[in-house]
């Protein structure tokens, strides 16, 4: 308790330099304490782990700088894990979407996902620390000096002899002459300094790595042991906010656009994601327990990425607080009440004045979202969401996210072969992960609607506006049509991709003002959706 | 300026002492210097750059010598003459095993190098291992998205090559005495006309095996799709001796 009360405080005095050496970054004061594997754990592993972040709160171990205390004083060995720690903030991995992008680069060459971990940690630590070595005054040589190696360590040590030229005391040890030496050429030839090549030098890097991680993986294996913690600490999600990874996943679904990867990578996470209490609900929602659909969650992370602009309509809402009447503002009463010009622009009590709001009916109308009905085709004719980049599904999920953004409500009608039984119907809710499930439903056969599916969704609601997804390849087109022309509710219809059925249906439907048409080839087209367009019902409120 | 938006504001530092405890927080940035200290990975990575950038040279002379409406045709000839250029460019560098290697990974790099030419890539690729210094020289290729055709071409007596991932076709073609390794699969006309030399396939090889091959002897690890006209030489499929052996039609699928 002493020790680590006195580790505080040379933390304490080292902190205003570190934070001025590395330009103010916005990390709190780092602690000292227990760091998981706990004590025990260490002393089975025979190596304890020196730092972890969680949350941009950087822990140091106190066992860890007790026990290398002999071989190196205790402020140089703390500067040397906070330099180590801090890089990670500020320069590599920087964020969780290039943590995911290290990873997928490694996973690529190794295979495994322990392996790709592995690996990518090792890439990380090497490119944190040779940035620090070359853009700051840091004892990181001296503490790689002092730590305990194993066979990877060993050789990576022989790497920053190789691309720092200090001398750690490996090159005329026994592991540099067990024919690494090629290892330590190859990596040494890496430009970890570069960012953006980052994703061919992580793959240069595992591709170098992996005979010696496979050999010492099948060492470990025969001893039936598993292997020594990383000393400068592992690099687990748990560094992350969670706000930090919801941006990451999102970045990430946007830069692959590839379903099959994302999924790839979220299932390898599954275990961390669900540790870090990532749920599914909105794509923020949080506690542990929810199973982690990576389909969905592709689809909900993609969707955050576009903004489709929606045409408001005035509605007749009723319920509305108002301002109306005056009292007097009290200490601890809400700002956000004030009323500036009876207050005097001043905030005192007996002076200020707060509006006191009441609920009433809306009198005359207000410009809102109505509730909106998506219908989606999932046919055979239409790309398999959970296997592919769906351009129906993501402009269907872009639709229900700008009606749920104006707090409006969203029922989803997903069909294929509806009168056959090939249909799903969600009834309107604003319940994002229901919503997505339905629309990422797949059927796969024939194409076609049942209209009397509609009418109970569509009955009694005088606004309602619908959006329909389709290729067009609907067997009852005609009766749709029909449909159509029958209803006055705002139409927004998009098919994917051009054909003949595609042409017929907006010959159709082309006089109809309240019906608007849109094509998708590209992902690009999809921010070219309007929703809810009508030139003439809108005229005097909407311009376009 | 400085001096004038210092005394307008009240920013004069923490030297003024009627500012009243004010500090200008960006003060300290005015003596604040980088440590920017030049490592060897500089070093390393700059001249890695400049052999990159040389060996990318030589391959584009090639293209605007052999291939200059970007169309190859693979003939004797036009192999013959395109390895001939390829070897005058590749002596004029001075290079490593690792560049082979990071030239193999930049053609797919369009960024980097605009047009790849799986003939004339091959070729070069085949001239920079025939003269480079390292007797055994190792290609990492698993990750190459397409298979290098003509790898290996000329391969000399004393040099050994290995490929780690799959090679294209004419792979080890015109072998002269060196030992070509392929970790993975080749496709068709491997070792067609090689003189002497080993050849290692570990997995599956494709059609037209060994044709015209006039001597040294080629292993597979997998299964053979269909042997050449053999003149001489040995092909072992699986350890066992299928030429000279059983008479087989040429390309037959079995």
């Amino acid at each position: 308790m002493l020790e680590e009360k006195r580790y505080q405080a040379i933390i304490d005095e080292l902190w205003p330099k570190l934070k001025k050496k590395h330009l103010y970054p916005e990390i709190p004061i780092p602690k000292v304490g227990e760091v998981t594997p706990s004590a025990a754990e260490e002393e089975e592993q025979g190596e304890a782990v020196g730092l972890e972040m969680k949350q941009k709160q950087i822990t140091l171990n106190s066992t860890f700088l007790s026990r290398t205390r002999e071989k190196m004083t205790e402020e140089g060995v703390i500067e040397a894990l906070l330099d180590h720690g801090i890089t990670h903030y500020t320069f590599c991995p920087w964020d969780f979407h290039t943590h995911l992008m290290l990873y997928a680069e490694a996973k690529k060459v190794m295979g495994d996902k322990e392996m790709a971990k592995q690996v990518a940690n090792y890439f990380i630590d090497v490119t944190a620390d040779t940035y620090c070595v070359k853009k700051r005054f840091t004892e990181i040589p001296e503490l790689h000096r002092v730590l305990k190696k194993g066979a990877v360590e060993k050789v990576i040590a022989s790497l920053y002899e190789k691309i720092w030229g200090v001398d750690l005391g490996i090159l005329d040890s026994k592991a540099a002459k067990r024919g690494h030496e090629e290892i330590v050429r190859r990596l040494a030839r890496i430009p970890y300094l570069d960012r953006s090549r980052w994703p061919e030098s992580m793959k240069k890097f595992a591709r170098s790595l992996k005979p010696l991680l496979l050999e010492e993986q099948e060492e470990q294996e025969a001893i039936g042991g598993k292997g020594d913690s990383n000393p400068q600490g592992d690099h687990d999600l748990n560094s992350y906010s969670y706000e930090e990874i919801d941006q990451g996943l999102r970045d990430f679904a946007k830069k692959s656009m590839a379903l099959p990867e994302f999924k790839d990578i979220v299932e390898d996470f599954s275990e961390e994601l669900k540790e870090a209490g990532y749920g599914m609900e909105g794509g923020m929602g949080r506690g542990r327990g929810a199973p982690i659909d990576a389909d969905i969650l592709f689809y909900m992370k993609l969707a955050e990425s576009y903004s489709i602009p929606l045409r408001k309509v005035p509605l007749e809402k009723k319920g509305y607080l108002h301002p109306h009447s005056h009292s007097p503002w009290e200490v601890g009463s809400p700002f956000q009440d004030m009323d500036i010009w009876t207050s005097f622009g001043k905030i005192m009590p007996g002076i200020t004045q707060i509006w006191k709001k009441r609920e009433g009916k809306g009198r005359g109308k207000i410009e809102g979202a109505p509730d909106c009905l998506i219908a989606i085709d999932s046919s055979g004719s239409m790309i398999n969401p959970r296997k592919n980049l769906s351009y129906a599904v993501l402009g269907a999920a872009c639709a229900a996210n700008a009606y749920l953004r104006n707090d409006s409500k969203v029922g989803v009608y997903n069909f294929s072969d509806a009168p056959m039984g090939g249909r799903d119907v969600l009834n309107f809710t604003d319940h994002h992960e229901d919503i997505y499930r339905v629309l990422c439903k797949y059927f796969g056969g024939g194409t076609a609607l049942d209209l009397e599916d509609l009418v109970p969704l569509i009955h009694g609601r005088k606004n309602l506006d619908l959006f329909i997804i389709t290729d067009m390849k609907i067997t009852n087109l005609e009766s749709l049509i029909g449909f159509f022309a029958q209803i006055q509710n705002r139409i927004t219809a998009v098919h994917i991709g051009e054909n003949p059925y595609a042409a017929r249906f907006q010959r159709a439907v082309e006089k109809k003002r309240n019906i608007s048409i849109f094509t998708v080839k590209r992902k690009e087209d999809i921010p070219h959706i309007v929703l809810g367009k009508i030139n003439e019902y809108f005229g005097a409120t909407c311009k376009d | 300026m400085k001096g004038n938006l210092s005394t307008k504001k009240g920013f004069t530092g923490t030297h003024d002492k009627d500012n009243r405890g004010i500090r200008n927080p960006f003060e300290e940035f005015d003596t604040f210097t980088f440590h920017k200290t030049q490592i060897p990975l500089d070093q390393i990575i700059e001249s890695t750059e400049v052999v990159m950038d040389q060996i990318r040279r030589g391959y584009e002379k090639l293209l605007e010598e052999e291939a200059k409406e970007l169309v190859w045709m693979v003939q004797y000839n036009t192999i013959i003459k395109a390895y001939e250029v390829a070897e005058k460019h590749v002596r004029e560098i001075d290079y490593s095993a690792e560049d082979i290697e990071d030239f193999c990974f930049a053609l797919e790099n369009t960024q980097k190098i605009p047009y790849f030419i799986p003939g004339p890539a091959g070729l070069y690729i085949s001239a920079l291992c025939n003269y480079a210094k390292e007797e055994e020289i190792l290609l990492k290729l698993s990750e190459l998205k397409t298979e290098i055709n003509l790898i290996g071409f000329r391969l000399p007596k004393g040099k050994r090559l290995v490929i780690e991932g799959d090679a294209g076709d004419f792979t080890g073609i015109g072998l002269e005495g060196g030992e070509l390794v392929v970790e993975g699969n080749t496709k068709n006309w491997t070792g067609a006309g090689m003189r002497s030399g080993k050849i290692l396939i570990k997995k599956n090889i494709g059609l037209h095996t060994g044709e015209w091959m006039m001597g040294g002897e080629i292993y597979v690890g997998g299964r053979i799709r269909g042997l050449g006209n053999i003149v001489e030489g040995k092909v072992f499929e699986r350890e066992k001796l299928v030429y000279p052996g059983k008479a087989r039609h040429p390309n037959l699928y079995y």
